[in-house]
């Protein structure tokens, strides 16, 4: 397909909403001098958008490398090939904070927990219910090590018991999702799995906080946990999970899968999710203008898809003329929205990387180029990290009231001094004072008194 | 209109026979009579080994508004009010001394973080709610009672008297992965002239029993 050449030729610099930058990198492209809790982007924070993004990336490929080895699907090994470059890139993280020893280290615990999955997914396939079990039992003794792991490393301030009731959350979604795919509960399993994205940004958090918290110098003294921050993660992972659940969607729509249904519901409720976030800014009726918009590029997807299934060109045509116009549309209402501070030029080369990106993990999974297909989905799953980063950074110069912090800066008056024994002698040295002055007065009084009469 | 394409493509598609598992096992193929049993076979539904309650799927460290506070050791049962941040930038202080503020803009108790409850050492004219405070010793429960009588168990870890103007507000107000729920009150000498006590002591406490 020729117009591919022309999608390819985008590099990737020249959007306003890039990719989070690397690990331990300052990326202030929001200077307002705004108070450092209403800075979206800064070394601290960047850090927990970085994990965030690679945590709950992980989650979405591992949810979806299951399903494609329990079907034995023709892309499960570039799907699990990108498990493993996530794998790399995370372990390239903790190495950057904790050494390359530590690095390697961690890279072989967390890689021994998607071998479990595997396991998991095997055994399962081939009916055996030792081996799941066996798996499960496995992926128990993964978490102590695993959080035995951080909290050696964290000093402590992740803490053992914590973090295996995180680590059960995630291995359970991820079962969760699996056994309900399996099952054909798919609705379940969907539900899980947008969960099992949203639960990685705890997660994110509480890693980014820890290393914050052990190495403040190197973030500039800077905390992960404002109300600006915590504003960019909401929407980085409303934004995230519309790209991945969007390239999902659009498989099964192709592949003609019986979790169709199911795939495009929990797209839709994503799409709910970010018309809530988009209400309690902007109000009920910015958000239902936003839900429009936003439905109808989504539209314009499946009808490219439905088009493809027929191998109608002119169809594909129209969807893609139908999307361009579509980002004319949005980028025009968010920069209404945002007075101006989102350009809408600058959205509309944003909005079309996004709409390039999943066209092309499409195209490339017809095209039986797998490779190519996890390599976009990782691009455009990156990519709405920039999305968020961008929206909540004028969303914060916009209501900046909203996002001062609530915390104190001095500590409570809790005492009012009644039992002070400092307090007592000094209520009776006054008393005994006011007594003896009082009284001298009165002597003198009735002296004057008596000498005048 | 998408469903109908739906339906045409698994027509398609089964015709193709190119949605068949490479996984398939071989005996049931075999024993299959038409391709649609071979499919009834292989679509047999998954068991999943544990029963949904046993699963965790959803963060329980959501928190609880405090209604009562109770210290066991102490012998202290009382009421918690809501409290913020006064314009001078301190954080709010109960108004009865009997009772107990909780700093509700931050942190809910058995939440993701700080969970901060203050309240006096005395009144003008005698002791108050936390004024043996001090006394707490580490590994003494806190309670935390909140609405449908649900309660939450905290331990002491720690107790830190810190000179009034220096102490590490952002810590023992801040995020942590764990659920703390830090106490303070003041202790030390009276400042006549400050009115005001000349420490402050922080208890510190983690959750160990979420809310049942």
């Amino acid at each position: 397909m020729k117009f591919k050449k022309s999608w390819a030729a985008i590099p990737l610099s020249v959007s306003l909403l890039f990719p989070t930058g690397a690990i331990l990198t300052s990326a202030a492209e929001h200077e307002h001098g705004g108070k450092a809790s209403e800075a979206v982007s800064n070394k601290a924070v960047d850090l927990r958008a970085t994990l965030d993004s690679i945590l709950s990336e992980h989650a979405y490929l591992a949810v979806i490398t299951m399903q494609k080895g329990l079907d034995g699907a023709a892309d499960f090994e570039a799907a699990a090939g990108q498990l493993g470059e996530n794998t790399d890139e995370l372990s390239k993280a903790v190495g950057s904070v904790y050494g390359d020893k530590a690095g390697e280290q961690f890279k072989e615990i967390w890689s021994s927990h998607i071998g479990y999955f595997v396991n998991y997914v095997t055994a399962t396939a081939e009916k055996d219910e030792e081996g799941r079990k066996k798996a499960l039992k496995d992926l128990d003794g993964y978490r102590v090590t695993q959080a035995d792991f951080l909290a050696v490393a964290t000093e402590n301030r992740l803490k053992a018991s914590d973090l295996e009731e995180g680590l059960k959350m995630h291995v359970d979604q991820l079962i969760w999702a699996f056994d309900n795919y399996g099952a054909e509960d798919y609705d379940k399993a969907y539900e899980s799995l947008k969960e099992s994205m949203h639960h990685m940004f705890g997660t994110g958090k509480g890693l980014s906080w820890a290393i914050t918290d052990q190495f403040p110098e190197k973030f500039d003294n800077l905390s992960v946990d404002t109300k600006a921050a915590d504003l960019r993660e909401s929407l980085n992972n409303e934004f995230s999970t519309h790209a991945a659940l969007a390239i999902l969607a659009m498989q099964k729509g192709i592949d003609g899968a019986k979790d169709f249904d199911a795939a495009a519901a929990i797209l839709n409720s994503n799409t709910e999710d970010l018309t809530k976030s988009v209400e309690s800014v902007y109000g009920a009726e910015g958000a239902k203008q936003f839900n429009e918009i936003w439905s109808s590029h989504i539209g314009y997807f499946v009808d490219y898809v439905q088009a493809t299934a027929k191998e109608d060109k002119a169809g594909q045509d129209k969807a893609m003329a139908d999307l361009d116009a579509y980002r004319v549309t949005q980028a025009a209402f968010l920069d209404t929205a945002t007075e101006g501070r989102l350009k809408a030029a600058d959205l509309e080369e944003g909005l079309k990387m996004h709409v390039d990106q999943l066209l092309m993990a499409f195209d490339s999974y017809v095209d039986e180029d797998y490779e190519a297909t996890y390599d976009n989905i990782h691009e455009a799953y990156s990519h709405m990290f920039g999305v968020g980063t961008a929206l909540s950074g004028a969303i914060v110069d916009q209501f900046p009231d909203q996002f001062a912090s609530a915390m104190p800066a001095d500590m409570p008056k809790t005492g009012m001094g009644g039992m002070s024994q400092e307090t007592d002698y000094t209520v009776l040295w006054v008393t005994l004072s006011m007594i003896f002055i009082a009284g001298t007065s009165l002597v003198l009084i009735r002296r004057k008194t008596a000498e005048q009469q | 209109m998408m469903k109908l394409y739906i339906q045409v493509l698994i027509v398609a598609m089964l015709l193709a026979g190119c949605t068949q598992p490479e996984a398939k096992p071989q005996e049931k193929v075999v024993k299959a009579s038409s391709p649609i049993e071979v499919a009834e076979v292989e679509d047999m539904p998954i068991v999943p080994l544990r029963t949904p309650e046993e699963f965790s799927l959803e963060d329980k460290r959501v928190g609880i508004e405090p209604k009562v506070i109770e210290i066991p050791s102490l012998d202290v049962k009382a009421t918690v009010e809501e409290v913020g941040r006064l314009d001078n930038g301190q954080m709010g202080v109960p108004q009865d001394p009997n009772q107990a503020g909780w700093f509700s803009p931050g942190t809910k108790p058995g939440g993701r973080g700080s969970a901060v409850i203050a309240g006096h050492v005395d009144s003008k004219t005698g002791p108050a709610v936390f004024y043996e405070l001090d006394k707490m010793e580490i590994g003494d429960d806190v309670l935390i009672h909140g609405e449908d009588g649900k309660t939450m168990r905290f331990e002491v870890v720690k107790k830190i008297a810190y000179p009034r103007t220096d102490a590490p507000v952002d810590a023992i107000f801040g995020f942590t992965y764990g659920s703390g729920l830090n106490l303070i009150t003041c202790t030390g000498s009276w400042d006549r002239k400050a009115k005001t006590h000349d420490d402050r002591l922080v208890v510190y406490t983690e959750l160990v029993e979420l809310a049942e």
